[in-house]
């Protein structure tokens, strides 16, 4: 501390609230006796114009360069007073904030003598840590603002197209020869029968888009950096290109079960709803006595979960059996009928009216597939029946790809027990993952059907488009720093920040990248050679708060 | 008069401290016992921050964070866990383990929020006043809070409590998981031998002691004094001040 | 970042408004998100905990709050409605309705002296009309903005020109009875609708006792009643007698799947039940909960195993069913009449408190929303939209997200709120 410390408390009233239980002259004149302070007031109302003003007057008459306000939670209103020290020349984070509202008067309501000596405790613990505050400025970075999309199917062309749209500079990456993905293999879309081709068309505009760069037959090879500044290494089997992107967005898909083993599979006459969609492209269809069987590999011990579009698929699937072959006998075989939301429930009331035949079995009883027939128990009728087939169509959920975790490792993301990516918060950041700059869409997060996986999709990019809309990116204040003298390149912070912004120097030493930092203070509380500060929280601060706690009576 | 216990609260920014305003716009009571550190993370609190707060004469310490599941840094409430579990293991032969507590009030608890501090509050009510509050009365006591300071500072300890989580959910180097109990095993004996060794390099600070000496005042056994010797040595902490017979005396290093 | 000096409105303040509302807010556009009630918040503010993860509503809802409320590029608009649309993409022409508030809201500190000493109580539609509130009243406890209302349909002065007992206890002068409404413009060139649900009443549903026997719920009154900060503080006693249930039978598909009422699936309610049921079991391990279903609809990730927790767990016993009907028995206790479908016989059972799993609709205001808005509704009265074109209204710059277009859980209302934003960015946000 090269400078003398010269510090002002401001004690609000605010109004009766804290004035009416706690002695605010008392608080004040205490105030004035602690080291270091040299000024300090109560108010009435200190977040009113006329306290502000209070404040600046101080800061401006006292020469303050600490400012401590004493009235109810820094949640609600510290960024009001950061900002009126900033007006006056005093670095936001000099200034402080003690709590004697919402966590004492309120509380404390009819022992006003001991919540004025609570708030004296709070207020001494304010100025003890007020003297080891540093002023910290924000920091900015510059952004590259293009996109790379992991995937060429609908969910990465859906983002790509949204992003180029806007002026973004995209680049796709697709592992086989061909854009499109499943809908590739597919015939028609439900609800609405739409032809899957159709859809594709605006594979046309991706590859006419002059902000759209693609690679086919490409896959990634390295990827460094972080957020605004990824470095990415892919080879396109004749060569490796270096690309340099600001966000990265996870649109790898997923595949289909093969249901190797299970009820017969044989690919011809036991075949899965997959190969029935190459069946109905090709024009090949041609069975009399259909049985469909849902939740194959599905809803299992070993895997547990629901994928989401094979109720409908089947159901879509055996519609067109009826279109085909108007005398078709089609019988599906489920335990629960997944069809959601306004126009799939319609979709399924509509199939039972056509006539399809619906036979629920349980995981502990369940069907038997035969030469030219499937046996089932039906539970309604507690009865086993033999249901005659010339064909059995099982429906088979949608898993993640095998390479999913090597995507995940280069990109040091996690994935579930499935092998799904994992997204930062289930519920409020379903297309972020936890690393900044890195998002995911479509069936690489989950299984879902295409609309589902078309909003998704415009989803990632619009949170990709929250980074890449600003040239520089802000670097919070109250960051972790590392001390490089004492840090002996352990790696324990490495691996354990959540957000994975600490990385190896060309020393091997740790080094916080201050753009991805969160300020949560793991790698500081554990550090094995102490060597990480949390400015703005500091050991200093933290432990001249606890040091004069008990000084008080 | 009655005793009006003194607790420091460790409170992080996005759930209790949260959970604690919501107390007070909800006009819940509760006693004036807490004295509040805001951080922003439950996994910021240094095991020595828990140490030091006792050894000022603090009459409980608590530390809330949020559920688990619910961090707003994703996991730091699970480091928050462990180190808490750490400290409960170290004071436990001390009567302080009943003076601190581990938390979870979310944001929304404002009702719980004051039954939690009613609760710990009279808890410490019950267990009077700390023995802390009178230096004079209590230097064994401070003697084993600074060996403990010691230990939760001390390189490998650290390195064991933060890489818990991961070496026995995903595994070490050699991608072998360690089981939890396994893994408990080694860091319950590493802080045991930790704690000797900063008990007996603490003593040695004051003046050079021999084996014997060092383990009556310890009210340890020789063999193990002795073991705890050779390793302090061998880490350059311990050296040999002098031999006065066939006795030899050690000193500490880096005093 | 151009916007072209372009504005986006929102319509409906509820975890998808709110979501793209941050999302273009990053991206540097401004932001008008309008909301009818005093407070933003929306549904998820009502709820306790949300699944898969259990975790508690507003404790995740809150910073998305202050977020809104302190971004430079949003302003909120509260106690809004949207009354008239003129122009097209690009150049929208909106007329604002703000209700007074008769609060102001740069003054009011939310220190409730006010509330203390109003006379008048009011049944608080917050919370589902389970307790009272007052005519001056903060919509609920951690709402945004976080300033008093009037309710002007009960306040005395406003209504019969006597009391004005507020005015008097508020140190900050902070009331005024002589706001009005007040209409204006905003020229935007998007809008997305996000303006949620309304859950179902089923009164008319007379069979299944609703409003008729004491102990017959729904799930959004289930939901405060559990919750910490609803009128029993999260003490789960049941309508009739205050004691604690032990014995809860979850009825599904009231008012869903049923060709004379809404014959759609509402997507959620498997899952929220489930949730329910777990919450009421982990406030007293005791209780036995009893799921009346017709198909088990839980397709999100993690969704399958949360069925499976309830049932190993948390003592919830899924029964394939259709109820025809439920009736009182001794006690107040509510009998449940049903057919089990997987043997096909006729069963009942006794219960001590029934919950009605109620579908979502939209809002009751949407109708006159679309025709203000010009844009198609569905036979079910959401916003319709065009296959694989899930965010698009019938009219070109009018987006549509989260439950407006139908029923649907909080990260679809999430992703389909980010996705509305950069529909509506692609609009007109160039590079």
């Amino acid at each position: 501390m090269n400078e003398e410390v010269r510090i002002g408390i401001f004690i609000c009233h605010c109004g009766t609230n804290i004035g009416g239980v706690i002695d605010c002259p008392e608080l004040t004149a205490y105030a004035t006796t602690l080291p270091n302070v040299v000024f300090a007031q109560d108010n009435l109302y200190t977040c009113s114009e006329a306290g502000l003003a209070q404040i600046k007057k101080g800061i401006e008459e006292y020469n303050l360069n600490r400012v401590i306000v004493a009235s109810c939670s820094p949640r609600t209103h510290e960024p009001l007073f950061r900002a009126t020290c900033q007006e006056k020349g005093v670095n936001p984070y000099l200034f402080d904030f003690v709590n004697i509202r919402d966590q004492c008067s309120w509380v404390h309501m009819h022992e006003p003598e001991k919540a004025t000596e609570k708030a004296k405790d709070l207020i001494r613990m304010g100025v003890s840590r007020a003297y080891h505050l540093q002023s910290l400025e924000k920091n900015y970075v510059d952004i590259n603002s293009s996109a790379l999309i992991i995937g060429g199917g609908i969910a990465g062309i859906t983002a790509a197209l949204n992003l180029a749209k806007r002026g973004f500079e995209v680049i796709i990456i697709e592992k086989n020869e061909q854009l499109g993905g499943l809908l590739n293999n597919l015939n028609k879309l439900f609800p609405a029968q739409e032809t899957a081709s159709n859809l594709l068309k605006v594979r046309d505009e991706v590859f006419k888009h002059e902000n759209i760069k693609i690679y086919t037959s490409t896959t990634i090879k390295a990827v460094e950096g972080f957020v605004g500044n990824f470095n990415i290494r892919i080879s396109t089997g004749d060569e490796d290109v270096q690309l340099k992107v600001g966000v990265i967005i996870v649109a790898t898909g997923a595949n289909v079960f093969e249901p190797v083993g299970m009820f017969g599979y044989d690919g011809e006459k036991v075949i899965t709803q997959f190969q029935l969609e190459r069946l109905f492209k090709e024009g090949a269809f041609n069975a009399n006595q259909v049985v469909m069987i849902q939740c194959v590999g599905a809803r299992t011990e070993e895997r547990t979960y629901c994928s989401a579009v094979c109720c409908m698929s089947a159901l879509k699937n055996a519609k067109i059996i009826q279109e085909l072959n108007p005398n078709a006998q089609i019988t599906i075989l489920h335990r629960d009928i997944y069809s959601p939301g306004t126009e799939y429930e319609k979709y399924y009331r509509e199939a039972r009216e056509k006539g399809i035949c619906f036979i629920k079995y349980s995981l502990e009883k369940l069907p038997f597939v035969e030469e030219d027939s499937v046996r089932v128990f039906n539970h309604y009728i507690q009865e086993e029946v033999t249901i005659p087939s010339d064909l059995v169509v099982l429906s088979t959920p949608l898993i993640a790809y095998n390479d999913s975790k090597e995507v995940a490792q280069l990109l040091k993301v996690p994935r579930d027990e499935y092998g799904f990516f994992l997204e930062a918060h289930v519920k409020l950041r379903p297309v972020d993952f936890a690393t900044d700059g890195i998002f995911v869409c479509g069936c690489a997060h989950w299984p879902k059907d295409v609309n589902e996986t078309i909003s998704q999709a415009y989803a990632a990019a619009s949170r990709a488009s929250t980074i890449l809309s600003h040239k520089t990116l802000e670097v919070e204040g109250a960051v972790a720093k590392v001390n490089e003298s004492l840090c002996v390149g352990c790696g324990v912070c490495m691996k354990l920040c959540p957000y994975d912004a600490i990385t190896r120097s060309e020393e091997g030493l740790a080094y916080v990248r201050a753009v991805v930092c969160k300020g949560c203070g793991l790698c500081g509380a554990s550090c094995p050679s102490q060597a990480i500060t949390i400015l703005h929280f500091t050991n200093d601060q933290i432990l001249a708060q606890i040091g004069v706690v008990m000084e008080g009576k | 008069m009655e005793f009006e216990p003194k607790i420091l609260g460790f409170l992080c920014n996005w759930c209790s401290y949260a959970g604690a305003d919501l107390a007070g716009v909800s006009r819940i009571q509760y006693p004036p016992s807490l004295r509040v550190i805001r951080v922003m993370c439950s996994g910021r609190v240094d095991p020595s921050f828990v140490i030091q707060a006792l050894k000022t004469g603090l009459d409980g310490v608590i530390v809330m964070g949020c559920h688990l599941g619910d961090c707003h840094y994703i996991d730091g409430n699970y480091e928050a866990e462990m180190k808490f579990a750490t400290l409960q293991k170290l004071l436990e032969p001390t009567g302080l383990v009943n003076r601190i507590r581990l938390e979870w009030v979310s944001a929304s608890e404002g009702v719980r929020f004051g039954e939690v501090i009613k609760d710990f509050t009279e808890q410490i009510r019950s267990l009077g006043p700390s023995p802390l509050r009178d230096k004079e009365n209590s230097k064994p006591l401070i003697e084993d809070l600074n060996a403990m300071e010691d230990v939760v500072q001390n390189f490998r300890l650290r390195a064991l409590i933060a890489r818990e989580r991961k070496i026995t959910e995903s595994g070490n180097i050699y991608e072998r998981i360690i089981p939890i109990k396994n893994y408990q095993e080694i860091l319950t004996e590493a802080l045991k031998s930790e704690f000797i060794r900063s008990k007996i390099y603490l003593k040695l600070k004051s003046e050079p002691l021999s084996v014997k000496e060092l383990s009556r005042r310890l009210a340890l056994e020789s063999s193990n004094v002795l073991k705890q010797v050779v390793v302090l040595r061998q880490r350059g902490k311990v050296a040999l001040d002098r031999v006065e017979g066939v006795t030899p005396y050690y000193t500490a290093i880096g005093v | 970042m151009e916007h072209n000096g372009k504005e986006v409105l929102i319509i409906g303040g509820g975890i998808a408004g709110i979501q793209a509302s941050l999302d273009l807010a990053e991206m540097g556009a401004k932001v008008h998100l309008v909301e009818k009630s005093p407070c933003i918040g929306g549904r998820m503010a009502q709820l306790d905990k949300t699944f898969p993860t259990n975790d508690c509503a507003i404790c995740i809802l809150a910073p998305k709050l202050a977020d809104c409320a302190r971004n430079p590029n949003i302003t909120l608009h509260t106690l809004s409605e949207v009354t008239k649309l003129d122009g097209e993409v690009g150049d929208f022409k909106v007329n604002i309705l703000k209700h007074a508030r008769f609060v102001k809201e740069d003054v009011c500190i939310n220190c409730g002296d006010c509330v203390v000493k109003c006379p008048t109580k009011v049944l608080d539609a917050f919370d589902m009309e389970l307790r009272y509130r007052k005519a001056i009243f903060l919509y609920y406890l951690q709402g945004v903005p976080s300033v008093m209302a009037i309710d002007k349909d009960n306040c005395l002065y406003l209504n019969k020109g006597v009391c004005q007992i507020c005015k008097k206890q508020c140190q900050k002068d902070a009331i005024d009875f002589d706001q009005q409404d007040t209409e204006y413009e905003l020229n935007v060139g998007a809008i997305i609708v996000a303006s949620g649900f309304d859950p179902f009443d089923p009164t008319p549903l007379t069979r299944l006792g609703y409003r008729i026997l004491r102990n017959v719920v729904t799930s959004l009154e289930f939901e405060r009643m559990i919750c910490a900060s609803g009128p029993t503080q999260g003490h789960l006693e049941r309508p009739s007698d205050k004691k604690p249930p032990q014995r809860i039978a979850f009825i599904q598909c009231v008012g869903s799947r049923d060709i004379k009422n809404n014959p759609y699936c509402s997507s959620v309610c498997c899952m929220y039940t489930t949730k329910e049921a777990m919450l009421a079991h982990e406030h007293d391990n005791n209780v036995e909960s009893h799921i009346f279903y017709i198909d088990l609809r839980a397709a999100g990730k993690g969704f399958q195993k949360y069925l499976k927790r309830g049932s190993t767990e948390y003592n919830i016993d899924y029964i394939k069913s259709v109820v025809a009907e439920i009736e009182e028995g001794k006690n107040g206790n509510p009998i449940v009449f049903y057919e089990d479908m997987e043997t096909g016989q006729l069963k009942s059972m006794e219960v001590d408190l029934v919950v009605l799993a109620t579908s979502l609709l939209p809002r009751k205001e949407m109708n006159t929303l679309a025709e203000v808005l010009g844009v198609e509704q569905d036979e079910f009265r959401f916003i319709k939209t065009a296959p694989f074109a899930p965010l698009e209204t019938s009219k070109e710059g009018i987006f549509v997200c989260g439950c407006a277009r139908g029923p649907m859980d909080i990260p679809n209302s999430v992703a389909e709120a980010s996705g509305a934003a950069a529909k509506a960015a692609e609009m007109f946000m160039r590079k």
